[in-house]
Parts: C-alpha cells; sequence; structure tokens
C-alpha cells in the first residue's frame, strides 16, 4: 500500500482492497496448469515427442556417420566373393552373417545404405526443386498458366508412380542417375500440388496488396513474400521425400528395373536373398530390411519434430 | 481528383459486391465513407487504390484514365496511393521487423540511401520507439503494428492515403492518435484522404465529408461535393 | 461470518467473512481475488500479463473491462476458462460456484465449467462454429453434451436455446456461412447460453460489427444479463461498454487501475484514474486527443506505477505501485473537476 513507500514490486503484496469490501489475503503462489490432467498428458506427450526426435536425431548421425565413414576407413571390397564362406550365420566375423556368394552383409548393408541415401536425397532435392518451382510459378502465374500446369500434374498423378518409374527406368540403361531421376520425375507432383496451394492462400493475403501498392514488381514480391512464404514448407517436404525415394530406389532395384545386380543396393539384397529365405536362411533378408526401415523412419521422426516447429502455436496465445 | 464513376466489382462476377457505385475525391479533401459491414465500401476502397481490379466502370485520378490495376499498373500510379487495412496482422509479411516493414517500398523503388533516416523519422510521427523497430509482427500488439503500417503507407509520401476500417480493432487512445499522425501528414503534405468506416462519430469528427454508402448505390450521379477549401 | 445453516454443498463458497453476510442471490457470481498470470519466455523472460486483479460480479450485474489490445484483458478471460498456454502460471484465485477455476484440473474444466458454470461468448462466432454443420445440428450436440438430452426433448431444448439468444427458428437450419454476422453472433450466443451457465463471459463480440450491430449485439448481451446471469464483457469498444455495463473496470499494463460504476465513470463525476481519463478523452466525440506515448512492455514493467511514464502528474510517489483503493489504482486520483 501506499505508506510502504520503498517496498520494490513484488515482494510483498498489499492485500487487494477492491471496491466491495475487503477480501482475504490471497499470497502469492504461482501455480503452473501442470496440476491439470491436460497438463499432465500434454507433458508425457511433449516428453514421449522429445524422445522420439532426440533418437531420430541420434539414429539419422549414426547413419550419416556410418555411411561416410566406413567406404573411407575400412579398406574391405563389399564385392569380395568368398565362395568358402556362403550363406554364414551371424558370427562374430561377419556380425550380420555372408550371402549366397560369401560377401559380408554388414559392409554391403553400409554400402547399400550409401547407395540408398543418395539416391534419397538427390531424388528428393531435385523432386522438392522442381515441385517448387513448378508449383510457384502456377500459383504467382495464376490464369491459363497455372491452369496448363496444374492439369500437366492431374495427367501425371493419374499413373501410378511405380508404373511411371519403371517407364522411365526402362527407357534407360541399369545405374545410378536413371533411378534418381525416376524417383525424382514421379515425385514432384506432390510438392507442386502443396507449393501451388501455399502460394494462392499467401497471394490473397493484405500484405501482398500493400506490397502492390508499394510500388513492388510481381518478381520482387515472388522472391520477397511469397517465396519465402512456401519455403519452409518445401523444405519439409523434401525431408519427407528422402524415406520416400529410398523406399521407392529398394522397389524398383527388388524388381530388377533398380541398380545393376552386382551393386550393393538394399533392394537388390532383399531380392538376391529371397532364394535363402526359403531355405530358412533369415539374415540376408533381415538385415538389409532393418537397413531399409530403420533410416527411414529416423528421416521421418525428424522431419515430423521440424513439421511440429513450423506450426508452432501461435504466439498469439499470449494475447499481446 | 479521384472519380469513380459507376464502378462494379466483386470477387464473383455474377454476384458484385459493389453494384454501379460513384464517388469522387477532391485534391486534398478527407471524405469518409460510413456502411454496414459487408456492405462493399471496402471492395471500392480496394478499387479506388488499384489492388482490385472492377468488373466495369471508369476510374480517373486527375483526369487520367486508369487502365490496369494491381502489377500491371504503373508503378508511380500505384505508389501515389498509401494504403492502411483493417486487420494490421493480415497486412504484415511475419517475416519482416518492423524496420524492413516499412522500409519494404522505398526498396522496392530501390531507394536505399536515406531509408534508414526515413524509417526513423515516420516511426517518430506514428509513435513507434526504436526498440520496436527490431521487432517481428508477432512481438507487438495490433495497436503497435498498426501503427507500423500506417509508416508504411506514408514512407513514399503518396498524394493520396486510402485506410479501410484503419481502427476498427484499436482502442480509442490509439484510434486518436493514429488519426492524428494521418492528419499531421495531410497538413503537411495536401494529400487527398479517402476513409472508410462503420463508426459515423469517428468520420463525422476526421472528415471533411462523409457519404453513407446507400447515398452512393442509390443516386446515379452524386451530387457534386460542395466545394469546399481544400487543404493543400 | 458465515452462515450456521448453510447447506452442505455450498460450504466452500466462502472462507473468511467478507462484509455483510448475504443472502445467496446476492452471492458473487465470480469472485476473483489477487488473479495474477505471467508467461515464461524463453531465456528466462517473464511477462507479466496480468497482474493482482481482484473484482467480483454478481447475478444481473455486467462488468465491462475495457482496455487496450495488449494490456493483458483476453489473458485474463483465457484463465477464467482455463485455456492458458503451457507456460503460463496463475496466482490468485476466482472462484464460481464454490469451485476455484484456476485450481481445477482440466477434467473438471471440461466437465463442470465450460458451458456449465461459464458460458462463453466469443470473438469471432464465424470462427467459433463448425462450418461444415448447420446451426441446430451444433445446437443440438451441445443440448445433449451439457443436459444429456435425448429424443424430441432435445429438439424442443435446441430450439428454445435459439429462441433465448433471439436466433430465428427458420434459420437453425442453415449453415454458418449462410448466416449475417449479427444471426452468427447470436448463433453462437445461444451455444454460449445453453448449459445456462451463471456466468457468461463475452470476449470482444463486437469487434469488426458495425455500429447498428454492436448495439443490437450488446443489448442482447444486456438482455441475458437482466434475465439474471453474471456478465463480463471483454472490450476495448468504449461506446459498447457505455451501453451494456453497470461497472467498469480499466486495465493497463496486466492491472486493474480503475474499477468503478459505470454511469459515474462515463458521465459526472468521471474516471478518477489519469488513464481512464485519457482514455475517455481519446473519444471522438469528446476530445479526440491521444494518451501520449505508449504502455510498457508486459516483460519489462517499471517497479512503479506503469502509468507514470505518460502521465502529467507523476511524482516521485509514482515510484511505487500504487494500490486499488476506493476503485482507482493511482497516487493522485484526479478530483471530479472536468474542463
Amino acid at each position: 500500500m501506499a505508506e510502504t513507500g520503498s517496498t520494490p514490486e513484488g515482494a510483498t503484496k498489499p492485500p487487494p482492497d477492491a471496491a466491495t469490501g475487503s477480501v482475504p489475503e490471497v499470497p502469492t503462489v504461482w501455480r503452473s496448469p501442470g496440476a491439470g490432467t491436460r497438463a499432465r498428458g500434454g507433458a508425457a506427450r511433449r516428453g514421449t515427442r522429445a524422445l522420439r526426435t532426440r533418437t531420430s536425431a541420434v539414429l539419422v548421425a549414426v547413419v550419416v556417420l556410418t555411411v561416410l565413414a566406413v567406404p573411407a576407413l575400412v579398406p574391405l571390397d563389399e564385392q569380395a566373393v568368398d565362395l568358402g564362406s556362403k550363406l554364414l550365420p551371424p558370427s562374430w566375423s561377419h556380425p550380420f552373417g555372408t550371402d549366397e556368394v560369401g560377401r559380408d552383409l554388414l559392409l554391403r548393408c553400409v554400402y547399400g545404405l550409401r547407395i540408398s541415401l543418395l539416391v534419397g536425397v538427390v531424388a528428393g532435392l531435385a523432386a522438392t526443386v522442381v515441385g517448387t518451382v513448378v508449383g510457384a510459378l502456377a500459383g504467382a502465374l495464376g490464369g491459363w498458366a497455372d491452369r496448363v500446369v496444374m492439369r500437366l500434374v492431374d495427367v501425371f498423378s493419374s499413373v501410378p508412380h511405380l508404373l511411371l518409374g519403371v517407364f522411365i527406368v526402362a527407357m534407360f540403361r541399369p545405374g545410378l542417375w536413371p533411378v534418381v531421376a525416376s524417383v525424382a520425375l514421379t515425385h514432384w507432383l506432390s510438392t507442386a500440388r502443396i507449393v501451388r496451394a501455399e502460394v494462392l492462400s499467401l497471394r490473397s493475403r493484405p500484405y501482398i496488396d500493400a506490397a502492390i501498392s508499394g510500388g513492388s514488381s510481381r518478381l520482387r514480391i515472388t522472391v520477397r513474400h511469397l517465396l519465402p512464404g512456401v519455403l519452409p514448407q518445401a523444405g519439409l517436404a523434401a525431408v519427407l521425400m528422402i524415406p520416400h525415394a529410398i523406399w521407392h530406389e529398394s522397389a524398383l532395384s527388388f524388381l530388377g528395373l533398380g541398380l545393376p545386380t552386382h551393386e550393393a543396393s538394399l533392394g537388390n539384397m532383399v531380392q538376391a536373398a529371397r532364394g535363402s529365405l526359403l531355405a530358412g536362411d533369415w539374415w540376408p533378408t533381415l538385415f538389409p530390411g532393418l537397413f531399409i526401415i530403420i533410416p527411414t523412419l529416423a528421416i521421418a521422426g525428424l522431419a515430423g519434430a521440424w513439421r511440429e516447429r513450423l506450426n508452432p502455436r501461435r504466439r498469439s496465445e499470449l494475447m499481446l | 481528383m479521384l472519380e469513380l464513376h459507376r464502378i462494379t466489382a466483386g470477387y464473383d462476377r455474377r454476384a458484385p459486391v459493389v453494384r454501379d457505385v460513384s464517388l469522387t475525391v477532391e485534391p486534398g479533401e478527407a471524405v469518409g465513407l460510413l456502411g454496414p459491414s459487408g456492405c462493399g465500401k471496402s471492395t471500392l476502397a480496394r478499387v479506388a487504390s488499384l489492388v482490385h481490379r472492377p468488373d466495369s466502370g471508369t476510374y480517373l485520378i486527375d483526369g487520367e484514365s486508369v487502365r490496369a490495376w494491381r502489377h500491371r499498373a504503373p508503378r508511380e500510379q500505384r505508389t501515389a496511393f498509401g494504403v492502411v487495412f483493417q486487420q494490421p496482422r493480415q497486412a504484415a509479411d511475419p517475416r519482416l521487423r518492423l524496420t524492413d516493414l516499412i522500409a519494404e517500398p522505398l526498396r522496392a523503388a530501390g531507394r536505399r540511401t536515406g531509408a534508414e533516416e526515413r524509417v526513423v523519422e515516420l516511426a517518430g510521427r506514428v509513435g513507434l520507439s526504436a526498440e520496436l523497430l527490431g521487432r517481428r509482427p508477432h512481438e507487438v500488439s495490433d495497436g503497435q503494428l498498426q501503427r507500423a503500417c500506417l509508416a508504411r503507407a506514408l514512407v513514399l509520401r503518396p498524394r493520396w492515403l486510402i485506410c479501410d476500417e484503419m481502427t476498427a480493432m484499436l482502442d480509442a487512445s490509439t484510434t486518436a492518435a493514429l488519426v492524428a499522425a494521418v492528419e499531421d501528414y495531410r497538413r503537411e503534405s495536401g494529400a487527398g484522404l479517402l476513409t472508410v468506416g462503420h463508426d459515423r462519430t469517428l468520420l463525422n469528427r476526421w472528415c471533411d465529408r462523409t457519404v453513407h454508402w446507400t447515398e452512393l448505390t442509390q443516386a446515379e450521379n452524386p451530387s457534386p461535393p460542395k466545394n469546399k477549401p481544400s487543404g493543400a | 461470518m458465515t452462515t450456521s445453516s448453510r447447506p452442505a454443498c455450498e460450504d466452500t463458497r466462502r472462507e473468511g467473512g467478507a462484509g455483510a453476510p448475504l443472502p445467496a442471490a446476492d452471492d458473487p457470481v465470480l469472485d476473483v481475488s489477487g488473479l495474477s498470470v505471467r508467461f515464461r519466455m524463453r531465456g528466462g523472460r517473464q511477462i507479466a500479463a496480468v497482474t493482482d486483479a481482484s473484482f467480483r460480479l454478481r447475478r444481473g450485474e455486467c462488468l465491462a473491462l475495457v482496455g487496450e489490445s495488449g494490456c493483458g484483458k483476453s489473458v485474463l478471460a483465457s484463465a477464467l476458462l482455463g485455456l492458458l498456454p503451457a507456460n503460463a502460471q496463475t496466482a490468485g484465485r476466482a472462484v464460481v460456484g464454490g469451485l476455484d477455476l484456476l485450481a481445477a484440473d482440466e477434467r473438471t474444466l471440461a466437465r463442470t465449467v465450460r458451458g456449465r458454470r461459464v458460458g462463453l461468448v466469443p470473438q469471432s462466432p464465424s470462427a467459433h462454429l463448425t462450418p461444415v454443420r448447420t446451426v441446430r445440428s451444433q445446437l443440438q450436440e451441445t443440448v445433449r453434451e451439457l443436459t444429456g438430452a435425448r429424443g424430441s426433448g432435445l429438439r424442443a431444448r435446441a430450439e428454445a436455446a435459439a429462441e433465448r439468444a433471439a436466433f430465428p427458428a427458420d434459420h437453425l437450419d442453415r449453415y454458418p456461412h449462410q448466416l449475417s454476422g449479427g444471426l452468427a453472433q447470436r448463433a453462437a450466443t445461444a451455444l454460449a447460453l445453453v448449459g445456462d451457465a451463471p456466468l457468461l463471459l463475452a470476449d470482444e463480440p463486437t469487434t469488426g460489427l458495425d455500429r447498428d450491430l454492436v448495439d443490437r449485439t450488446v443489448d442482447e448481451l444486456r438482455r441475458h444479463a437482466d434475465a439474471g446471469h453474471a456478465l463480463l464483457m471483454i472490450t476495448h469498444d468504449l461506446a459498447a461498454a457505455e451501453r451494456i455495463a453497470d461497472r467498469v473496470a480499466v486495465m493497463y499494463a496486466g492491472r486493474i487501475v480503475e474499477l468503478t460504476d459505470a454511469p459515474a465513470f462515463f458521465g459526472e463525476p468521471g474516471p478518477r484514474h489519469p488513464y481512464a481519463r485519457g482514455l475517455l478523452d481519446a473519444l471522438p466525440e469528446r476530445a479526440f486527443t491521444p494518451i501520449p506515448g505508449m504502455p510498457p512492455e508486459l516483460g519489462a514493467l517499471p517497479t512503479g506505477c506503469a502509468f507514470a511514464a505518460r502521465c502529467g502528474h507523476a511524482t516521485t510517489t509514482c515510484e511505487t505501485v500504487p494500490a486499488l483503493r476506493n476503485g482507482t489504482a493511482c497516487h493522485h486520483p484526479q478530483e471530479p473537476t472536468r474542463a
């Protein structure tokens, strides 16, 4: 109160003296909404989410380090055939066992993962660039350009991905780049759609009207306001595309249309292991399979965390 | 002089929200346009500020007929208008700091030198502190953001100001401060004003002349404005 | 003093005796004391959005909480509904029908507070209504949820709720986008009234509406207060507040700086806090002059009176926070002599 002239604020709160009469003094005890069940559930959910993100990040880091370090540091040939030790079950000298011509499966899995990641990253990026450019152009230009481009996207989308991919690969000799091209050319469609929708929604914002009135050219508006607005979405699409591309590459290879069969690609390895699986030898299928599944899940987990950051609960929750 | 003659405009040609509306704003004059929500007065303001192309009608700016809207309008014609919108959150690119928000029209015009001083000067006019200029839209209140949007509208020294419900979301003191900033600028530059709103008391106090939406739509040719001495 | 023969279910209503023992009808519907909300931000920063707010609200009474955007008034509303984000902390009490809303857990809030103790009339009814369902279906769902009614009783009660909010029965089968702004507001009000909550909380119910619609919306809200609800209206629209309120609370930088009867506030003798006076003087029908300067940041409040930097009457006394006394939190309350 007024007489406690030198008391700094918050040290002692004077009892509130409402006009309606005296109110029992309430000590300032701060309470978090942690008492509530929602908050507890929320905290638990946040905890799980954080754990998932951290696990994914560690896994992705391990995967990237492995595929970079192992081929550089381990002077072993993943193609080395040793017919004397074919189809050995996992042991200390061959932790993942050996395949039907005696090649070490751990080494081949690592090399396969390297190829898969390469295809995934390159194809994912290429698909995203194509999709973003096409989508942004369609959205920013509008009119007939938009209609033509989007009909084209519809036509492409009406053919199943894999079928179209097979068609593209079949036009070339087997190898890495046809696979990359096939995956990239079949995966830009969804990104184009997302980016176009985003650009269309941004284009009708009053801040674009303000930019027009401020004398900005169409190009400047696209570069300064529209593209920065869609880039986070496009980046997320690129990361989400990587696991997809990895699976696609594996599928193509499994069908025998991907990389040359001797190449250590995960899809090739699963394909080659089919015969031994029937004979009860599980390791040539299991380990390459896990090498497809775990890294892709980890990347998807990271992308999920990114997505949550993109759509944070708005700061307007502070109602400032 | 702004002469909007028999304008029909909207977002769907079959159901225009503005039908056959005429309005004139003299140089230096402040015209308040009153009307209920959703009557089309905001659309008319967008047509007047060249950011919305009407379906039909003619628009003369100082006797020159407008042939193109939005990007297609000549730069000088577009930048003759400073526009302030109703919702500052929607009218500000969320990625730009307030100082960049205000300076953006200068940069678009390639005028980089002196931009900073101009921003600081305008910030003072609209009552923004230097500290606020470094923040992004989500870090300031609606009132502070609207002050920045007004500064942006003034940065190219427009000959016309179009205020579309500029103060509808704001408290009384911020409203009075923004109106005072607009009037200061008009006194000094002689700019004309078209302000759209639904608060009769505010517009009567603010403007030389207030017209009601129904007057514009019922009269084929609105009675010419009485020759008031203009602010210039 | 507590009454000796109080009903068992109401014994938590009052802890200490306050003033005179009042009959139940005069008990406050909402009793807020020492309510504070702060947000913990990254980097250890704290934002004191609401500080030490105390007020009471009785049946049939309307309190308008006015202030500029960012003053903390919407945070206060969210606190009462238990809708604060996870980084918020609260202190104090806000008691409705014996339950402290600030201490209640989410389950209690969902089952016994929202819609039942506190009805929310939202800021933007079009965003509050589900776009893909008719008004009738939304009303019936709310009736079912809150009252457990089924079958034909459900239909009748939904129609009755619409009628109470003056929502025309022949528009019940329309979708929200087919409604005008005024009708959408009534539909949202009908939803808020279904649970017959003693406290109605209207958060900026008139934002973006034109004057006629503001008057109509406000008059309808007044009718609900007259029907026995306690109404807390949060607004920056002083004209709307003048039209509806019995009492006015002015919030500045998170604190209630003036709490007084509406006729005295808007008429004679006028507000006593310099900020409240400045706010009224900024109205176009009055002096139309802004208060100089801007409010302080809620994250960096001065140690003393938050208004001192903008106040023409500030002295060294203002380096301490003034308590709310006789309805004004000011060291130099203005005397009722108006220029």
